[in-house]
């Protein structure tokens, strides 16, 4: 157990290593710096001497790997630094706008799922009919139509017409509705199609066969046996794509005014606000990782296959 | 699916839909209904910190003032809580404060109080710092001994500046709830998204007529003016050009078009050596269709510039009249030496051709740089375009380009000294054009020089003139700040031209 552990925590180790090393360099590497930002040259006079001089006093003319290992140094003392612009301590900005963000996530998440299993379930039973052709359509439709647009259309409607939905903020959790619905159906389309295949992948098994020949109901066979072993490929996408989604929402988030983490961290890219991108980058690594290590649990439980297998594995040893 | 988990879902659902269907109570009989407005802005802010927040946010929301404020009208500045300021020699400065001013939590706004305010600014924001120029404050009751580091005439004007807003500093909560002395006070902020606001009733100038508003924030255009057609919003700055007809058609709607101390400039690089012979710059500043670019591209929402300085700036010179068009740019060209052959204007068998940045966090600017290209084409000028990402990074380090469209302040708080000390002196660290110029460094040491406003004003007169003869950089536009509101409930509405006051006491609703 402690071995098991132990090596666990070294791959975490490794990883959120590689993860912030990269994002580092590659930050570090695109043009500009937020010396010019720092100083709002825009607003008043400074001369070259002192944009030189606060570059010097940041550090930015050191070596990269000397930057890095500044860099980690603070982190292993769980020193998050400061942001560049707002003077505020980065984890607290990240810890403000983070329950935002996975609000708004988690409510697309279950929009997906009330538009997306229906559709994809009923494609698949009825496939090559009108149901399906429906079903299709409607997934093609939510993946050709672009965020922005579809947020702008609903706040036209729900907010301007009708009047029963506010158009931005986060007053409450009604504030939640629009920009939930925005996002989840922007992400249904791919999840129809992959539910549709994976389903009917499921219903040509012969485990299906055999249950139909046992006399099963058709209810019981699609819901207990077809769509239960048709989940693993729709987790497996769920969790590469929970990392985009949570990153994704930028568009979101502007148009909604929702105070979450996206725009804050396209913010401070453009402004080469570096340590909120590092602790941005470090905390998405962590949540990245946390949610694949959930889908992999997923698997044992939704493919009794792979439980056999383990224990017989284990029973070898 | 077990009958759990049926339940679990029908609850999940009938929870939201009794949220959805929620409504806030109306106010019951004899409730007096509160007054308030809501201001959509154009920027997000993630803190309110006066001192280092550059969208503003507590000095336009009303939550704090600065010792100085700059009358949008004269367009010179004046009294706020300093009542008044002198220096003999622009460098020891004697500042008389306001009395009988308090801060939200009742603490009397005094010398020590402002002092503490200022050296927390100085240390916190480098901008701040590098503005101000403090050697040393003296506080004694109600009066401010202030030495500055050199010789600063224009000390006054920068303390116009947002980010000298004084604060109550023994309260430390300066990111979520600054303590100012303005007529109003924070209720709640919400990062990016709006800060609540009550009335403050010991305000020193009197009480607010609204009990309370809320600055938000959008940084969408479309949603912006979707949010005063749906009555979200009360007051929505730059809505989508597109947009306006739309929201003049609404009944009570009124939109407002002010200029601003904003220039989009063509900025030259004068150590490209086509660009080093003057009259290649007259060319292209008889190339650029200034009346066109506004009527088209900005659809009539600003002002064609002569210079740098609008019109209306005491320091704005009258300019001697210039031909423009093909025409005179082909003289220029002609007077440089340049030949058309075959549609290819050149010198000595080499084609004229320009590179030209643009950067598109001004939607304008890509648009006025393809509009020159189109122009400049017409005379067989080959007018590549560049867009760029942050153009103050790309021009100080890369000298390969010839021009760049850019747009810059020119006088936020009144004075010319930060436009023409950034732009023209050789150290200024937006002097991309490089220009240094012994006459003009030696004319902007003077003005730097010069203590009281009139003597300072004829200075900058002359330098404008200066750059304007020797055409350092070409001046396109002003561009205006729009705003939309209902002006059948918001009384007394003022679009500010330094865009810095916003929500005032003065601001009520029918």
């Amino acid at each position: 157990m402690f071995r098991i552990l132990s090596r666990r925590f070294i791959e975490v180790a490794v990883f959120l290593l590689v993860i912030t090393f990269i994002s580092f360099l590659f930050v570090r590497l695109a043009p500009g710096d937020p010396v010019l930002t720092i100083l709002n040259v825009d607003d008043v006079s400074v001369t070259q001497e002192q944009v030189e001089a606060l570059r010097e006093q940041l550090g930015f003319n050191d070596p990269l790997l000397v930057q890095y290992g500044r860099w980690l140094f603070d982190f292993a003392r769980l020193d998050f630094g400061n942001s560049y612009i707002t003077n505020q301590p980065v984890m607290e900005m990240i810890a403000g706008g983070l329950p935002a963000t996975l609000e708004l996530s988690f409510g697309a998440l279950i929009v997906m799922l009330l538009a997306a299993i229906p559709l994809g379930s009923l494609g698949a039973l009825y496939r090559g009919s009108w149901i399906d052709q429906i079903s299709r359509g409607v997934s093609l439709l939510g993946a050709a139509v672009p965020s922005f647009w579809l947020a702008l259309i609903f706040i036209d409607l729900f907010a301007v017409r009708w009047g029963v939905l506010p158009p931005m903020g986060r007053d409450s959790i009604v504030s939640a509705l629009l920009p939930s619905l925005t996002l989840g159906l922007a992400i249904t389309g791919v999840y129809v199609r992959l539910l549709r295949s994976s389903l009917l992948d499921a219903l040509s098994n012969e485990f299906i066969r055999a249950a139909r020949s046992r006399g099963l109901s058709e209810m019981r066979i699609f819901f207990a046996h077809a769509f239960r072993s048709s989940l693993p490929p729709v987790m497996t996408v769920f969790g590469m794509s929970l990392g985009s989604l949570i990153g994704g929402v930028v568009v979101i988030e502007v148009i909604f005014a929702y105070p979450g983490i996206g725009k804050m961290v396209v913010d401070s890219i453009r402004s080469r606000d570096y340590p909120v991108i590092q602790g941005y980058m470090l905390i998405m690594a962590i949540i990245v990782f946390v949610v694949n290590s959930a889908v992999d649990l997923s698997y044992r439980y939704l493919n009794p296959e792979m439980r056999i297998k383990e224990r017989k594995n284990i029973s070898w040893r | 699916m077990s009958k759990r988990y049926h339940i679990l879902i029908l609850f999940i659902l009938s929870a939201v839909l009794l949220a959805a269907c929620s409504s806030t109570p109306a106010p019951s009989e004899g409730q007096t209904k509160k007054k308030s407005v809501n201001l959509l802005f154009n920027f997000a802010a993630s803190s309110l910190d006066p001192h280092v927040d550059t969208s503003y946010v507590s000095l336009r929301a009303g939550i704090t003032e600065t010792l100085v404020h700059l009358n949008d009208t004269s367009l010179t500045i004046e009294p706020w809580l300093a009542e008044s300021w002198e220096s003999r020699d622009g460098q020891l400065w004697t500042i008389k404060l306001r009395e009988g001013v308090t801060f939200h939590n009742g603490k009397s706004m005094d010398g020590a109080a402002v002092k503490a305010s200022l050296e927390r600014a100085m240390k916190d924001s480098l901008a701040v710092k590098n503005a101000l120029r403090i050697q040393s404050i003296a506080a004694n009751a109600h009066t401010l001994t202030i030495k500055t580091e050199v010789p600063f005439p224009e000390f006054p004007s920068e303390l116009v500046h947002p980010n000298t807003s004084i604060i109550d500093v023994t309260d430390a909560n300066y990111v979520k709830k600054p303590v100012g002395t303005g007529p109003f006070a924070v209720a709640s902020f919400t990062p990016r998204t709006a800060v609540d606001l009550v009335r403050y009733d010991g305000y020193w100038n009197g009480a607010a007529k609204l009990d309370s508003a809320r600055f938000s924030f959008n940084e969408d255009a479309n949603a912006r003016s979707l949010a005063l057609q749906s009555g979200t919003a009360d007051i929505v700055f730059r809505p989508e050009v597109e947009t306006l007809s739309n929201l003049e058609a609404i009944p009570g709607v009124k939109v407002e078009s002010t200029s601003t101390f904003r220039v989009h400039q063509m900025t030259m690089n004068l150590e490209r050596k086509a660009l080093q012979d003057i009259h290649v710059r007259k060319a292209i500043d008889a190339l650029i269709n200034r009346q066109a670019i506004v009527d088209t591209i900005l659809r009539g929402h600003a002002e064609a510039a002569t210079g740098p300085f609008p019109s209306t700036f005491s320091f704005a010179p009258d300019y001697p009249d210039k031909k423009s068009g093909l025409d005179a740019a082909r003289a220029h060209l002609e007077e440089a030496g340049y030949t058309e052959v075959n549609g290819v204007m050149q010198k000595n068998g080499e084609p004229l051709t320009l590179k030209l940045l643009t950067y598109s966090a001004r939607a304008d600017l890509p648009l006025i740089a393809q509009v020159f290209q189109s122009d400049a084409k017409k005379l067989g000028i080959d007018v590549q375009i560049q867009l760029i990402e942050i153009p103050e990074e790309y021009m100080a380090a890369k000298r390969d380009w010839d021009l760049a469209t850019y747009s810059n302040l020119t006088a936020p708080r009144g004075d010319a000294g930060y436009y023409l000390n950034a732009t023209y002196h050789p150290n200024g660290a937006l002097n991309f054009s490089g220009a240094d110029n012994d006459h003009l460094t030696a004319l902007i040491d003077k003005l730097n020089a010069t203590v009281g406003q009139e003597k300072r004003s004829v200075i900058a007169e002359q330098i404008a003139k200066y750059v304007d003869e020797q055409v350092y950089n070409s001046f396109v536009l002003h561009p205006n700040t729009l705003v939309a509101y209902k002006s059948d409930k918001v009384l007394n509405w003022v679009t500010s031209r330094s865009e810095y006051y916003m929500l005032t006491n003065e601001l009520d609703v029918k």
